[in-house]
């Protein structure tokens, strides 16, 4: 009866497998997008305002590719990123910046102030995955709100360390190996272009968002990631696989928040200003910053890295879209618009998203793209026994 | 038609690919297991012989989960406070109501079990449905492998490595299972018998020594429980381990367990090879009730109801 059986070592040839060829056109489009985004700077020329708008998408896709592996990864949702954000603003402007009349500063390099600041934000996570570990789904939601009011509090008492919400502090200007980020004279030029401090800035945004997206694509697809999927989907189940359920689900949310605190200190550096808010619901660190983070997550597909960039492109490039319209062409000027301004417009725009997304394709952009790409169609399956809905999404696919 | 399977002396003497000595026995002694005023397990005892099939059986509510979740540490064993006299020095020890080898299962976490070669498989299928089969099998590779983050962000070469050789693996036992064609399917979209032979898979994927199966049966039709059954017992004679499994489908246990475990209201109430345990009154009243007295009414015509127990027509 055991003659049907395969052997696990027998020299059955396995049937054709589909051998992965490289794709490459998908190579040489990332090639061209890659080159196009290094000479951003370039393109763009003299319009600094565009250039700005562009570092704050990817002070978006940072912060966002973080939340998207603990929402959509491992399956813990989290409106407290714009508390990790602030962290990381601040720890930066404390370790890097200079010690004034009441101002806390600790003068290191600034590359040290970067990377401590990412560990302090990764750190503070830590503190609270115990609290992420003990609810789930929407009670977590509520709890980790609760740091954002945290965030506000202590922005607004330590005026030692945020300078406080009236002045702020400056955050030290960025320097890599004595290059400063920062505009000089005479100024290098790349094709014509004067490389000043904004198209310094674009270049370290440009490799911080690259390096946190290679990273994050890496541990999607690799141990780590599967663990993450594996506890979000059951616990029970991760724990038999030999998951360490609370390590993993702690583990997740230190790198989401250092993935904040890295957003944090780019916020910084440009706004060239840390300053804590002045109330909840407006401000840099405040409820709408957690939404729109989330929204970012959810146009881009839960758990979906590039889906993530993406996001950002609509949330946070809107906003500063609009901005930028009401400060150059005078958009949204009529008192008739009743008060409608840049950042509601764009709440409307991608909070209408969200609705659209929720209902009509769950799998958000992510699952978009790989139909565009016509891979893995997913065939229309009856319902399996057990009434398990089809999912659309394919969260462990490399290339998802 | 190969040599038995079942055959016990075979099993002692030669079991097909020699008797791994890794795989160890598990034993399960005195477990006592109450939840509030219902005592789901009292006092149970056996012990699953390395390198066979060992059921679990029972009617609906008897405790084998119960007794399932205790053995993969979801449920902790009930221990009754030692009645203390005053002025005496009490050495408290562990009962360690459930070891496998050395390891007294009732300490341990539920993740620590995977380390120590025993994998499970769920009644419930309980893979991730949104990742493919590949992905799924994967997950069993947790604990032979390292890295967290940074070494997976990174790709690591050697990393990387540890990566291909294990998916080869994970890709192998898939064969092995005749999932070779699905490595690429998301696994929701599957029908529920290969689901249950992915849920298998991953855990073979941790090379357990010792391997728990809830009710592999459950939900699938005739023919795909006799592909279980195939299976069953193909990975135990092709990999040398001890399968326990918990199971309703009585045509199954009968197949192909070697031994077999009834449990009967938190009871042990029969324990040994499938026919001795079929042929035990015993278990014959826990599974057909009051239907085996009236049987006894009709042929003895004397006997009551209650006190007839003995009677059991052979």
């Amino acid at each position: 009866m055991s003659d049907t059986l395969v052997k696990p070592s027998s020299a059955q040839p396995a049937p054709a497998a589909p051998k992965r060829r490289r794709n490459w056109l998908a190579i040489a489009a990332t090639a061209v997008g890659l080159v196009l985004l290094v000479l951003l700077p370039v393109i763009i020329g003299t319009e600094v305002a565009y250039l700005k708008v562009a570092q704050y998408i990817l002070i978006g896709a940072v912060g966002g590719i973080g939340l998207t592996l603990l929402v959509g990864q491992a399956g813990q949702l989290s409106l407290a990123h714009p508390f990790f954000l602030l962290v990381g603003a601040v720890s930066y402007a404390v370790l890097s910046g200079e010690a004034e009349a009441d101002l806390v500063g600790l003068g290191l390099p600034p590359v040290i102030g970067l990377i401590g600041a990412v560990a302090v934000s990764g750190l503070l996570g830590l503190a609270f995955a115990p609290v992420a570990g003990r609810l789930r789904g929407i009670y977590l939601g509520v709890a980790s709100l609760s740091l954002v009011f945290l965030g506000l509090w202590l922005g607004q008492s330590l005026e030692s360390l945020t300078g406080g919400t009236s002045s702020g502090r400056t955050p030290p200007t960025f320097e890599l190996f004595g290059f400063a980020f920062a505009n000089s004279e005479p100024a290098p030029t790349i094709l014509g272009v004067a490389i000043q401090k904004q198209q310094r800035l674009w270049f370290l945004f440009l490799a911080l968002a690259v390096i946190a997206y290679l990273l994050a694509r890496g541990a999607v697809r690799s141990r780590i990631g599967r663990a993450w999927r594996a506890v979000r989907d059951n616990e029970a189940a991760a724990a038999a696989m030999g998951v360490n359920v609370t390590r993993v689900k702690a583990g997740a949310f230190v790198v989401s928040s250092a993935y904040a605190g890295l957003a944090g200190v780019m916020t910084a550096l440009w706004l060239d200003l840390v300053k804590p808010d002045e109330n909840e619901f407006t401000g840099n660190y405040s409820l709408t910053v957690a939404i729109a983070f989330l929204a970012i997550v959810i146009i881009g597909g839960l758990g979906s890295v590039p889906g993530a960039v993406f996001g950002a492109v609509v949330v946070y490039g809107l906003q500063q879209f609009f901005l930028l319209g009401a400060n150059e062409f005078g958009w949204f000027a009529d008192a008739e618009f009743g008060g409608l301004t840049a950042v509601v417009l764009s709440a409307f725009v991608y909070g209408t998203a969200v609705v659209l997304v929720v209902l009509f394709e769950p799998g958000g952009a992510a699952a978009i793209g790989r139909r565009l790409v016509g891979r893995r169609a997913p065939a229309p399956v009856p319902a399996a026994p057990g009434g398990r809905d089809t999912p659309e999404r394919n969260d462990d696919d490399p290339r998802a | 038609m190969s040599a038995g399977t079942r055959d016990e002396a075979a099993v002692a003497a030669e079991p097909p690919t020699g008797l791994r000595d890794d795989v160890r026995e598990l034993v399960v002694e005195d477990l006592t297991l109450r939840f509030g005023g219902i005592t789901a397990l009292d006092a149970v005892s056996f012990t699953v012989a390395p390198g066979t099939v060992h059921a679990l059986i029972g009617p609906n509510g008897a405790g084998k989960s119960s007794c399932f979740n205790v053995i993969s540490g979801l449920y902790r064993p009930t221990r009754d406070p030692a009645p203390r006299e005053p002025g005496v020095r009490h050495r408290v020890r562990a009962p360690r109501e459930v070891r496998y080898g050395d390891a007294d299962l009732t300490a341990l976490s539920p993740h620590k079990l995977a380390a120590l070669g025993i994998g499970r498989s769920f009644q419930n299928i309980a893979l991730s449905p949104g990742s493919t089969v590949r992905d799924n099998v994967l997950t069993g590779r947790h604990v032979l492998t390292r890295g967290g983050f940074l070494s997976g962000g990174l790709r690591l070469p050697r990393t990387v490595r540890e990566e291909r050789r294990h998916t080869a693996r994970a890709e192998e036992i898939c064969d092995f299972l005749g999932l070779a064609d699905r490595l690429d399917t998301v696994v929701g979209v599957l029908p529920y018998g290969v689901a249950k032979r992915v849920d298998i898979a991953r855990a073979l994927a941790i090379e357990p020594t010792l391997l728990l199966l809830d009710e592999p049966a459950a939900g699938l039709n005739a023919t795909e429980t006799a592909q279980m059954a195939v299976t069953i017992t193909g990975l135990r004679d092709a990999l040398g381990i001890s399968v326990l499994l918990v199971e309703h489908d009585m045509g199954l246990v009968m197949g192909i367990a070697d031994r077999v475990s009834v449990l009967d209201f938190g009871r042990l109430i029969a324990d040994g090879p499938p026919a001795e345990v079929q042929a035990d009154p015993g278990v014959i009243r826990a599974y057909l009730g009051t239907g085996e007295d009236e049987t006894d009414d009709e042929t003895d015509g004397g006997a009551t109801a209650d006190g007839g127990g003995d009677g059991v027509p052979s």
